[in-house]
Order: structure tokens, then sequence, then C-alpha cells
């Protein structure tokens, strides 16, 4: 799963019929620097996903993508390749001020 | 499946109802020289990984499915501790 920030709400004139009914959510992937430092934007490259759990705009998710994204459809099935698995409530995301060599240390590069 | 470090949890309250009870970190990919690539990811873990920790992470969605069950909307998961990375012969 990836994070990112709901920007809106997609809706559709027509649809293939599998696709009917389904809550579609345009949604901002979030990188490691936007996510670090909380500052409400994303960075990411914009994409649509499926949608049960109704966040609002604004909200961060975590979204599923691949075939996995299709399971909450089964045994149906859905044209759906990207999907809301959860809102997130809080993320505490401390990464290392430097990256560290692997352990162990002895990987040539 | 590849090398990611723990940077992270996340919190949830409204998920998919196979999620509930999972533990759920936030990991960055790693090059070979330990650099952080990518996006973060959400990674579900059952062994027990830190803050820091080198992981093994595989995309393998069928692990996941036959733990949490056939509609989890979940993919990644930790499915090992690193406890070193070397370039010799076998450990």
């Amino acid at each position: 799963m990836r994070l990112g920030i709901v920007r809106g709400h997609v809706v559709l004139n027509k649809a293939v019929p599998e696709l009917a009914g389904t809550r579609l959510l345009l949604v901002d992937p979030l990188t490691a620097p936007n996510l670090a430092a909380a500052n409400g934007l994303g960075g990411g490259t914009p994409l649509v996903v499926a949608d049960h759990l109704a966040p609002d705009v604004g909200q961060t998710i975590a979204f599923v993508e691949g075939r996995e994204a299709a399971n909450p459809y089964w045994p149906g099935r859905a044209p759906v390749d990207a999907y809301c698995s959860l809102l997130v409530d809080r993320v505490d995301f401390k990464p290392p001020a430097q990256d560290a060599p692997l352990p162990g240390g002895q990987v040539r590069t | 499946m590849y090398l990611a470090r723990i940077d992270g949890t996340l919190t949830s309250t409204h998920k998919h109802p196979t999620l509930a009870g999972t533990r759920l970190l936030v990991a960055r990919r790693l090059e070979a020289d330990g650099s952080a690539v990518g996006e973060p990811v959400v990674v579900v873990d059952r062994l027990g990984a830190r803050h820091g920790s080198t992981v093994v992470v595989s995309t393998d969605g069928d692990y996941l499915r036959r733990r949490l069950g056939d509609t989890t909307p979940a993919r990644l998961a930790v499915v090992g501790l690193v406890d070193a990375v070397g370039s010799g012969d076998r450990p």
C-alpha cells in the first residue's frame, strides 16, 4: 500500500457494468519528503482509487495497488487496480537523518 | 521481494474489516548501498519488526489473503527480519 491524500471524487457519466455504484477517489500519492514534513502536499502522480470508506477531501489514506485491489469484490469481479484500504488517523514517520549501510555492510556496489 | 527499512508506524480506526488487529508499519525500499528509494509504503507485519529494522518485504498478496481472508485489500507484508546482508560465500 502507498499513502495518499484525497483530492476529490470522480463522477462517471457512463461506465462498464462492473463499475456501477463504485465510489472513485482522486488521490495524490505521498512522497517521503512530504510525508516527513506533514505539509499537506502529496507530490506523486495522481490516480483514481476505488473506495468503500468515504474519506473526506484532504484525508490521508492508504491504498493497495494491483490484483489485490479487486479482492474486496471477491467472489465478484471488478476492473479495479487501486483500492482505499484504510483511513489514516496518525502516521509516525521518522526516517533516519542519514541512510546507513545495510546490516553486515559487506555488499559491493 | 526486496529489502526495506521500517521508518514509522501507522494507526487507523476506519479500515477494511480484514485489517482489524493487524500491525501496520511504514517502510522504505532500500538500494544495495542502504539508501532509501521510492515512495513510503504501508506493510503488514506479523514478525515484530521495529523502527529502524531492515526487513524483507514480499509483494505476494496471497500470503496475506490466506491469513486475513479472501477479500483483504492488502499486498505488502514483512516476511523476514534481516540479520546481515553479505557478499561473501553463504553465511
